[in-house]
């Protein structure tokens, strides 16, 4: 087996002057969940077409299971787009078992393979209904086991999640979960961090066509230093030369009651210090503390910190 | 191959489950037998019609009635001879409904009004009832009884208050209550709408028209023969009447120059017969039957046919490309297929399913006739006989899947760069006007089949599989067929490597349908 289930390599993408993907490389390690972050309009889909093969890319090479052409392999792969559709008049069952087919499965096993998932994913009243009488996330629920009824190897999801309610968001982590327990590698975008951040070994964060960050989860929350809030009267001088804080910045919240005279620090520290220490710092040095906060940078910070104003603008847009 | 043997499967499974195949498959036969159905029963339920005659000469009512008389005689013994036809054992394709009709027409138009009474006389005192007794061996058994059809035309009764005698303009205003239907005519207790009024003036000879004479037009018309009737339609009434009355006025020309009746008469119905023959036919068989006749036309129902079935298919291909560009499937499918396999498939499939329309059509058009015994359905499937019978079906099969795979791989390519129907329908415009040509010209090139239309036409490969069909009863110079094939094949890869293009890059797309720039730079596109 591969050690890479995926290699880009300098890959890009115009459309007229529009660049669409710039010089992107990156490399999925086998049996991994890998989660594909980006803001709207990043790049996203039109590098998973590419790595498809329902696009050609203008300039840069991708391996994929080991060919350079995802067409020559594609019975090996699963595909969910980004936009949703179904044959409306086709019943539940027959639609997965004809994209397992398309898949290469023969049509026995595919049938069987079809109504298999179905009771397993709670859809077992549905199998025989059409699908144009589904609810919006009963059927995207239909097509995400459309897109993985053959076992693929490699299974691409873009944007799995969006326009599912909690329950069902929950039961499609199962599912990647499941994947990923039989040694299928999953690639699926998401903004939703969350999703990311329980599910991802690694992840890849592009904005406006470029590669902003590659690694694992760990890798993403050491860009952000850990931080320390804290809200007291009087000087923290001493806590601020303490060996283990990288810097302090005073912040003055809305909410923040600054009659009282307390004010409201931030405190960046390194990546080993021990908060602990932190606080007990502050109670030698007679520190009245009225809040003292530790918190572990989401990845959503990350998202942010790292897209920065961009993705912002882009979303005011 | 599997990929696209897949594909085309569930695109025709998918396609036979839709109510539109299945209504496009029973419309027809539907149509058919409403068709025939509503005539059978349109003839057997007209109302009988009352009309009025004021014949204030006194010299022509016994014209017009005799014009009347003579539709009548017309209809029963038409409605004799389907009768004889539709239950005889052995069906002679030589004796046609069409060509008994005619032979009766030219029977009745050489009856003299002086001998109608004759005529009547002989139906009246049983003359069917004998010729009925003599064609019996040759009926089938259990045929049902011959019932002559009722008279159609009935005189009335004047309406009481009205002088017969009267100004002809008076009598007119005072009529018309009658004439717009205001009021009805009591007839028999009944009431009934008056049909027709005829009037003949008292000064009518004086419209009689000569030759030489300056024909006063205004003046004619006024003193001539009046009919009124708000029916613009049925003409079978005044032009029996006309017909009548000139004869009567030419018989008494004769009479008045002094020239014998009879003479002329006999002169009148002599007669040379032309056969008409075709070269091309073996020796002593050379006369053009009808099924010769049929054969030469039959190009123009497979035409027609193929017309039809190809209108079915692309449209159905076209919006189900779109259907699926919309619905976003086809994202998915082009994860799994290669577009020239979605395409592929996608031609096969529905390509397939219009196939089976046809048969459908056939086989109910066949059932049709076996079940629907009668005159007017005898000649269909006459028709029908020499179609299938006819060296024409190779290239009828030819012709429909060359067309097909032409106009659907052009339609493929206009699906692709659609989102909506609202859009295609810009673009599908020229290629419909192009598809109304064939239809257009049916006729034409079939009574011309090797003229420079035709043959200039044929050379068009959009047009290339209708007139060549049209054509193909008429044995084309072996140029023209040959030609015009490898022509029509090598159109076809074109278009289709062509549209395989457009449709990869079409399907993707999204927004608005390209303009033709874009459309020539999809063209150019390596991929």
């Amino acid at each position: 087996m591969q050690e890479h289930v995926l290699e880009l390599n300098g890959v890009s993408k115009h459309y007229g002057k529009f660049t669409a993907v710039d010089d992107i490389s990156f490399a999925i390690p086998t049996g991994s969940i890998y989660g594909f972050l980006g803001p709207n309009g990043a790049g996203k889909t039109t590098t998973i077409r590419m790595i498809l093969d329902i696009l050609k890319p203008d300039k840069g090479s991708i391996n994929i299971l080991g060919e350079s052409c995802a067409l020559n392999v594609r019975h090996r792969i699963g595909y969910l787009p980004e936009e949703k559709g179904l044959y409306k008049k086709m019943r539940v069952w027959a639609i997965i078992s004809y994209f397992a087919t398309l898949k290469g499965m023969d049509k026995k096993t595919a049938k069987s393979r079809a109504f298999e998932l179905l009771e397993r994913y709670g859809l077992k009243d549905y199998a025989e209904a059409r699908v144009e009488s589904l609810s919006k996330g009963m059927g995207q629920k239909v097509q995400v086991l459309s897109a993985v009824a053959h076992r693929p190897e490699l299974v691409i999801l873009d944007e799995p999640f969006s326009g599912l309610d909690p329950v069902n968001q929950e039961v499609l982590e199962q599912l990647i979960q499941d994947m990923a327990q039989e040694g299928q590698t999953v690639i699926f975008s998401t903004h939703i961090m969350q999703h990311a951040e329980r599910l991802c070994d690694r992840m890849l964060l592009i904005a406006k066509g470029q590669k902003i960050f590659d690694g694992t989860l760990a890798d993403a929350h050491a860009i952000i230093p850990r931080r320390v809030t804290l809200e007291c009267q009087g000087d923290i001088s001493a806590v601020t030369k303490s060996a283990d804080v990288l810097g302090a910045i005073e912040r003055f919240p809305e909410t923040h009651n600054r009659a009282a005279g307390s004010r409201h620090w931030e405190l960046q520290i390194k990546e080993q210090a021990d908060p602990q220490k932190i606080l007990q710092c502050c109670f030698e040095n007679n520190i009245a503390l009225t809040r003292f906060d530790y918190t572990q940078p989401s990845l959503h910070d990350v998202f942010v910190h790292l897209v920065g104003s961009d993705a912002r603008e882009h979303s005011l847009r | 191959m599997r990929m696209m043997r897949l594909i085309a499967m569930r695109e025709y499974a998918e396609n036979v489950k839709t109510k539109g195949f299945w209504a496009g498959i029973l419309l027809f036969p539907l149509i058919l037998v409403g068709v025939f159905f509503f005539q059978t029963m349109l003839a057997e339920s007209t109302p009988t019609r009352h009309y009025l005659l004021i014949d204030q000469s006194g010299q022509y009512g016994e014209a017009v009635d005799a014009a009347i008389r003579q539709e009548q005689q017309r209809r029963i013994l038409q409605a004799f001879v389907d009768y004889v036809l539709a239950n005889r054992i052995a069906a002679n394709p030589e004796q046609t409904p069409a060509r008994a009709n005619a032979q009766i027409d030219q029977f009745i138009d050489d009856v003299g009004v002086d001998e109608v009474a004759g005529l009547d006389q002989w139906l009246e005192s049983g003359g069917l009832d004998f010729a009925l007794t003599l064609a019996t061996p040759y009926l089938r058994e259990g045929a049902p009884a011959f019932v002559p059809p009722r008279e159609q035309f009935v005189l009335a009764a004047l309406p009481e208050g009205i002088d017969a005698q009267g100004d002809p303009e008076q009598i007119i205003e005072q009529l018309r209550p009658w004439l717009t239907g205001e009021r009805p005519l009591v007839v028999d207790g009944q009431g009934s709408n008056l049909f027709a009024l005829i009037l003949i003036p008292a000064q009518v000879n004086t419209a009689i028209v000569r030759p030489g004479a300056t024909a006063l037009a205004a003046d004619s018309t006024n003193n001539g023969i009046q009919y009124w009737a708000s029916n613009l339609t049925d003409t079978r009434l005044p032009n029996a009447i006309e017909r009548s009355i000139n004869s009567t006025i030419r018989n008494n020309e004769f009479i008045t120059r002094g020239v014998d009746v009879q003479v002329v008469r006999n002169v009148q119905r002599t007669r040379m017969p032309l056969s008409r023959l075709d070269p091309r036919k073996a020796e002593g068989q050379e006369a053009v039957s009808v099924a010769d006749t049929f054969r030469q036309w039959a190009p123009v129902g497979f035409v027609y046919l193929m017309f039809i079935s190809l209108m079915q298919s692309v449209q159905y291909l076209l919006s189900n490309t779109i259907e699926e560009k919309s619905n976003r499937i086809i994202e998915v499918l082009l994860a799994s297929v290669t577009p020239l396999e979605l395409m592929m498939g996608k031609l096969f499939g529905i390509g397939l399913s219009g196939i089976t329309t046809i048969f459908a059509w056939l086989l109910s058009f066949f059932l049709f006739i076996a079940f629907y015994p009668g005159t007017e359905t005898e000649l269909l499937s006459q028709f029908f006989s020499v179609l299938l019978s006819s060296d024409l079906i190779p290239y009828f099969i030819f012709y429909f899947l060359a067309g097909y795979a032409l106009y659907a791989g052009i339609f493929l390519a206009i699906g692709s760069l659609c989102n909506t129907l609202k859009e295609a329908q810009s673009l599908m415009m020229p290629m419909m006007m192009i598809l109304i040509v064939p239809l257009v010209t049916m006729t034409f090139i079939a009574q011309d089949p090797n003229g420079p239309v035709a043959r200039i036409m044929s050379w068009i490969p959009l047009f290339t599989p209708f007139t060549m069909m049209n054509r193909a009863a008429a044995d084309p110079p072996m140029i023209d067929v040959i030609g015009t094939t490898i022509v029509l094949l090598l159109s076809i890869a074109l278009v289709l490597w062509l549209s395989g293009k457009i449709f990869r890059q079409g399907v993707l797309r999204t927004g608005q349908p390209p303009r033709i720039v874009e459309v020539l730079r999809m063209l150019g596109h390596k991929h």
